[in-house]
């Protein structure tokens, strides 16, 4: 049962992430496109059956409120605007969509009319890069560091543990507002978010650092590593042969645990003014805008952006629980 | 409970002080309004906390705003009707040549910690302020033609002020300038240490003023209260001693959502300076219990400009090779009709902001031009702009100059004010229509500052002023060239083009000159050559809103700070 | 021991020293300062403003203001603040206390519930019930604090139970009371699935010990076996943890008290980074890292009081050994 949970949660993994890849075949509209007149529009109801009771076997959505008869079927693989897929051919064709002018918002439309879907689509592609490049970051810097501190101990051992408390109490805001404000105008928007997002990767090595270093330390009083030094091995044999693989399993856990976090980081740095500019989305600065009374009290569909990274974050925490359980029983 | 009971057992007592306590030869101002009831108190849900008591330093919103209620002034603006009115002064006679200006001031009156007030403290006041060393903020204002005013005592209850030169403003120069307890404040300024008084550790008892209310107690980060300053120098029309209410509460709850929240959870009596958006939900909740009150158009422009800045000496290749699209007015000009300002102000403001041909709103009553109307949106008439200027368009329909380069730039703006990042993102759609492409960078807002007014790296930007006074007097350091808020170019001294030199003209006259019509009909040139020109690209001005407790009464709020609590000594409890 | 104390303290000394010194530079990276805003006045002149600036000393060199602040640190000041005009110590103080008022209860609350919610999970035959606190954590974890707190707060609108922020409006307890509900139950939910979690995992591991299985085996009543064995032995990576918590009794509540109103550290602290109130956002760095070095330092302590193993493998390592 536990097995077939965490299968699935790959598998949710997996499509989230195919669709971050393939987001503009996903998406049916350019996550920048306003429709003006339908500011903050309620989900597309999308039927089977039209008033008159009968069944279609395609769903569709009415056109307008008042006029029964104007159906708009949902097609599939449909002709949109056109995009360059996985960046390399370009085409026009969209997963589903209606034909214009009925407007199909799947998870309503935001204050400018524009389509949630598509915005959540685009997004996931920034978000979960966001998310993989921090861990990415933070992981190697915190096995780098925490390795060498705990393998080696002494001086060089209080010194980055030391390190890791500064780093932990400084008021890094000020860098992030810093490299924010020290970057060059023309640097398109994704990208200086992606800057930032480093930044905070490197802020993030004191805690996978500590734990890594907890395990070399534990490794290296182990028989058998002070067996293999006694046979002469060199300090870099020992830590490439006996640490590392422990520590690799440890660093996938903490993956597990790291990408959520640093995607749900940017919620928070989209409360601070420090998320992704207008108008490219990402999951952050799409939960921004409910710390707004009005918003999060008068349109709830604003709050469904919210499912995409608590799906992410659920997900990787089972694979997580699970990676951890492989692991328990080593005993010491 | 019980400690509301307590406060008004203690108005109850107040009454009857107030009755007993009058004194001979008081010269009260009487007001024409019906006379209202004493008691209660008023919780204000503000956003952040005042940062010092005193009238000398302060410069934030919050602090000016209490000091409003804690302090007078000699001649005082008068919020709903923007003309002045006598206050401390009974009466203002000013000489023909317009330089002269003698007060008579009002005998008998006293601060709020009982001692009698004169022309010594007004004296000492104008001294404080006019001090080079203590550099008050206030300095700037007092300032006539560069020069500053000079105060002398004709007697105890006269005082006489010169210009250096006749002042368009004419007594609107005295709103606002707190007259200082002169029996509390001599020591701290001999010894020097006048600008470290009066801060919010400070004890009531070592705090006067003049005002309708004084300063009762503060609790960090929570709340400062107000108490009624049972010496104030107004009655109502039935004689009674104003302020009516007991007690003024300020709660500071940390951000504009969080005092909505505390209005509409009943936490708090009044709230201003809502957002369109928040209002707009407020008054859909309808509520008999709460009356919402839009008091139109503010005196606030959101506006765009272009860094139009003297870059040759400074290292910015780029920016200055798009500045010569920048310092085309055709250009402007088919940006302005490009932009939709009535979606900006129903999307972004809820319908709740009215679009602007210059930076006068039509919240100001006495000099805003009429004739002059905002830019309909016309992506024609923008095209036809464009192409008249050189411009053209590629075979993927972007916009390219006459050396065929793209047309692109970036539009800083701050975070931190959401309509502010709307706006922007809106613009930036309404660009791509006629392919121009933009993108947006917004900076926390000292970020952004450092680049428009020190190193001058932007392109475009957007933001908003507000006009402290309707009086074109309040606007000389943003329009004339030499202006320090003169946004979209602080590096020329003079004027680089005709019509900038005769907005220097025309703004120095009308500071000259001392007959309204005159100035009138000066400051209309100035807003048609502004309407024109675009120096700035006007946008759009958001309303004043505001929202209270139905029982208020006398609640009127207007467009010129302190928005709502402007006539504080006038609010009072209905019965129910 | 005490050998040992004397060290820590003297490097937590050395630490706070480097980290004041950090915060200065970082300080100095972001562009702009506090007088940069009144620019933006019409009414004020840029001479006035350079006046402020020479007035307050913040056109001085890095060193020189640093020096400034060190020595007014001795004074017990922490330097002024440039906004409010007063000394940083006096500005903080009253802060401090509401926001420790704060996350001290918060931190009994969160730790009481993740022990209970972790014994039952462990101790519990279900294996359903433990999966299900798990995934109901999972999930917790999973919804961003901001959007929690937001949420929480709506509530409290919509129901009318509880007050809209703020911390009271009258000194009587009760009423202090009844505003802490809504922040403590925030921080409880955000801090509470790492807690549970790792509650969890500590309490698993160790019942999967060979010598608890025996104790097991034999017959210990439960209530004897858990607090005698099981919990003792799962303590070890808990007090790193609880380290952890008391590090963060400052920090960690700065979001949740900025959007419900407590008037604690967190709304002073971030008006002061946005308006570079710089000596502010110093003292409260300074006064947030104390915390996090002590609270590293009471969890080494408790570590080398529970484990007496710690003793030989940790600290004195290098100079016994050789």
């Amino acid at each position: 049962m536990m097995e077939s949970k965490v299968t699935a949660a790959y598998g949710v993994l997996a499509t989230i992430h195919l669709i971050a890849f393939l987001a503009d075949f996903v998406a049916p509209y350019p996550f920048a496109a306003q429709q003006r007149d339908l500011s903050f529009a309620p989900p597309t109801r999308i039927h089977w059956t039209d008033r008159s009771g009968q069944f279609h076997f395609r769903p569709f959505i009415y056109r307008s409120a008042s006029a029964a008869s104007n159906l708009a079927p949902i097609h599939f693989f449909v002709r949109g605007y056109s995009y360059k897929l996985a960046g390399l051919f370009t085409t026009d064709r969209h997963l589903f969509g209606v034909e214009s002018p009925a407007v199909l918002f799947v998870l309503g439309s935001d204050g400018f009319g524009r389509d949630q879907f598509s915005r959540l689509a685009a997004g996931s592609r920034i978000s979960l890069t966001a998310g993989w490049l921090a861990a990415a970051i933070s992981l190697s810097l915190g096995a780098i560091l925490g390795g060498l501190a705990g393998f080696y101990g002494g001086w060089l051992d209080d010194l980055v543990m030391r390190l890791g408390e500064i780093s932990l109490a400084l008021p890094w805001i000020y860098l992030l507002l810093a490299g924010r404000a020290g970057l060059p105008l023309d640097v398109p928007a994704v990208t200086s978010y992606f800057i930032l997002i480093t930044i905070v990767g490197v802020l993030g090595w004191a805690r996978p650092a500590r734990l890594v270093r907890g395990l070399a330390l534990s490794v290296r009083e182990r028989g058998y590593v002070t067996a293999a030094r006694a046979f002469g091995a060199s300090g870099s044999y020992l830590l490439r042969v006996h640490v590392l693989p422990d520590t690799i399993s440890i660093l996938v856990t903490q993956a597990a645990l790291l990408v959520p976090q640093y995607i749900l980081a940017e919620v928070t740095l989209s409360f601070l003014g420090l998320g992704i500019d207008e108008p490219s989305p990402s999951w952050g600065n799409m939960l921004a805008g409910l710390q707004h009374y009005n918003v999060l009290v008068s349109y709830w569909w604003m709050l469904l952006p919210a499912l995409a990274p608590a799906i992410v974050s659920l997900c990787c925490f089972s694979i997580a629980d699970s990676l951890l359980e492989l692991r328990r029983p080593v005993p010491l | 409970m019980r400690c509301r009971g307590y406060m008004r057992y203690r108005a109850a007592l107040l009454i009857v002080l107030s009755g007993a306590v009058r004194l001979a030869g008081e010269d009260l101002l009487s007001t024409t309004k019906p006379p209202g009831r004493y008691g209660g108190n008023l919780v204000v849900a503000e956003r952040s906390e005042p940062k010092t008591l005193n009238p000398v330093m302060a410069i934030d919103n919050g602090s000016r705003e209490l000091l409003s209620l804690m302090m007078a002034d000699l001649v005082h603006i008068n919020r709903e009707s923007q003309r002045t009115e006598p206050a401390l002064a009974r009466a203002v006679d000013r000489s023909p040549d317009g330089r002269r200006y003698i007060v008579r001031l009002r005998e008998g009156l006293r601060f709020s910690d009982g001692y009698p007030f004169d022309a010594d403290d007004v004296l000492f006041s104008f001294q404080v302020y006019l001090d080079e060393k203590i550099h008050s903020p206030q300095r700037d204002l007092l300032m006539v033609g560069g020069k500053p005013l000079t105060v002398s005592k004709q007697d105890s209850h006269t005082v006489v002020f010169e210009f250096a030169q006749p002042y368009g403003p004419e007594d609107r120069l005295f709103d606002s300038i707190a007259i200082l307890p002169r029996h509390l404040l001599l020591q701290p300024y001999t010894e020097g240490t006048l600008t470290k008084v009066w801060d919010l550790n400070s004890m009531p008892a070592d705090i006067a003023g003049l005002g309708p209310f004084r300063f009762k107690q503060y609790v960090p980060g929570q709340r400062l209260v107000l108490e009624r300053n049972p010496y104030y120098w107004k009655q109502d029309s039935a004689g009674q001693r104003l302020p009516y209410l007991a007690n003024i509460i300020f709660e500071y709850v940390g951000s504009e959502d969080a005092q909505v929240l505390r209005f509409a959870s009943g936490g708090a009596d009044v709230v201003s300076r809502i957002s369109a958006r928040n209002f707009d939900l407020l008054s859909r909740e309808a509520h008999r219990s709460r009356r919402l009150v839009d008091a139109g158009p503010s005196l606030e422009y959101n506006f765009l400009f272009f860094n139009l800045n003297n870059l040759s000496k400074k290292n910015l290749p780029q920016i200055e090779a798009k500045q010569s699209w920048f310092r085309n007015v055709s250009f402007r000009r088919a940006v302005s009709a490009l932009i939709d300002r009535q979606s900006i102000a129903w999307l972004v403001f809820a319908g709740r902001a009215v679009p602007l041909a210059t930076h006068v709103t039509p919240g100001n009553k006495l000099w805003f031009d009429s004739s002059v109307v905002p830019t309909a949106r016309s992506i024609e008439s923008a095209r036809t702009l464009l192409s008249s200027a050189g411009f053209s368009w590629n075979s993927s329909h972007k916009l390219i100059d006459q050396s065929g380069r793209p047309v692109e730039f970036s539009i800083l703006t701050n975070t931190g004010n959401t309509e502010r990042i709307q706006m922007a993102t809106m613009i930036q759609q309404d660009l791509e229509q006629a392919g121009i492409a933009t993108h947006m960078v917004s900076l926390e807002f000292r970020s952004m500052l450092d680049r428009i007014t020190g190193t001058f790296d932007y392109e475009a930007c957007l933001l908003g002023l507000a006009s402290g006074d309707v009086d074109p007097g309040s606007e000389m350091s943003v329009w004339p060239s030499d202006g320090s808020t003169h946004l979209w170019d602080l590096t020329r001294a003079t004027a680089d083009t005709m019509w900038q030199s005769e907005i220097d003209r025309l703004m120095a006259s009308q500071m000259r000159s001392t007959k309204v019509a005159t100035r009138k009909r000066l400051y209309d040139r100035v807003q048609q050559i502004m309407a024109t020109n675009l120096p700035i690209i006007p946008l759009v001005s958001p309303n004043v809103l505001a929202g209270a407790k139905a029982g208020l009464r006398n609640l009127r709020p207007a467009i010129l700070l302190p928005y709502v609590l402007w006539n504080g000594e006038e609010l009072y409890w209905s019965a129910q | 021991m005490i050998r040992y104390l004397w060290r820590r303290i003297l490097h937590a000394a050395a630490i706070l020293l480097l980290i004041s010194a950090g915060s200065f530079a970082f300080l100095e990276l972001a562009p702009g300062d506090y007088a940069t805003a009144m620019r933006l006045d019409p009414g004020i002149s840029p001479a006035t403003v350079s006046a402020w600036r020479t007035r307050y000393g913040v056109d001085r060199p890095l060193p020189v203001r640093y020096f400034r602040w060190l020595r007014s640190v001795l004074r017990g000041e922490f330097g002024f603040s440039l906004a409010y005009g007063i000394p940083v110590g006096s500005l903080l103080w009253p802060r401090i206390r509401n926001t420790l008022l704060l996350t001290t209860l918060a931190l009994v609350a969160s730790w009481f519930v993740a022990l209970a919610l972790g014994v039952a999970a462990a101790a519990g035959s279900q294996r359903a019930f433990g999966n299900l606190i798990r995934g109901g954590m999972s999930l917790l974890h999973a919804i961003p604090d901001v959007l929690i707190a937001l949420v929480l707060l709506l509530l409290a609108v919509r129901t009318g139970s509880f007050p809209v922020g703020g911390m009271a409006e009258t000194a009587r307890v009760g009423d202090v009371a009844s505003h802490l509900v809504l922040p403590v139950v925030a921080l409880v939910l955000t801090s509470l699935p790492v807690l549970a979690r790792h509650v969890q995992a500590a309490l698993q591991e160790s019942l999967a010990l060979p010598f608890i299985q025996a104790a097991r085996a034999h017959g210990i009543p439960p209530g004897r076996l858990w607090f005698a064995y099981v919990l003792p032995t799962a303590a070890n990576p808990l007090i790193s943890l609880f380290g952890y918590s008391i590090g963060g009794l400052l920090s960690a509540s700065l979001l949740v008290e900025v959007i419900m109103g407590w008037p604690g550290l967190g709304p002073v602290l971030l008006e002061a980074i946005f308006s570079r109130d710089i000596y502010v956002v110093v003292g409260a760095t300074m006064v947030s890292a104390l915390f996090l070095v002590m609270g590293n330092l009471v969890a080494d302590l408790m570590l080398y009081a529970a484990d007496p193993r710690i003793r030989w493998e940790q600290y004195p390592r290098i100079r016994y050994r050789k």
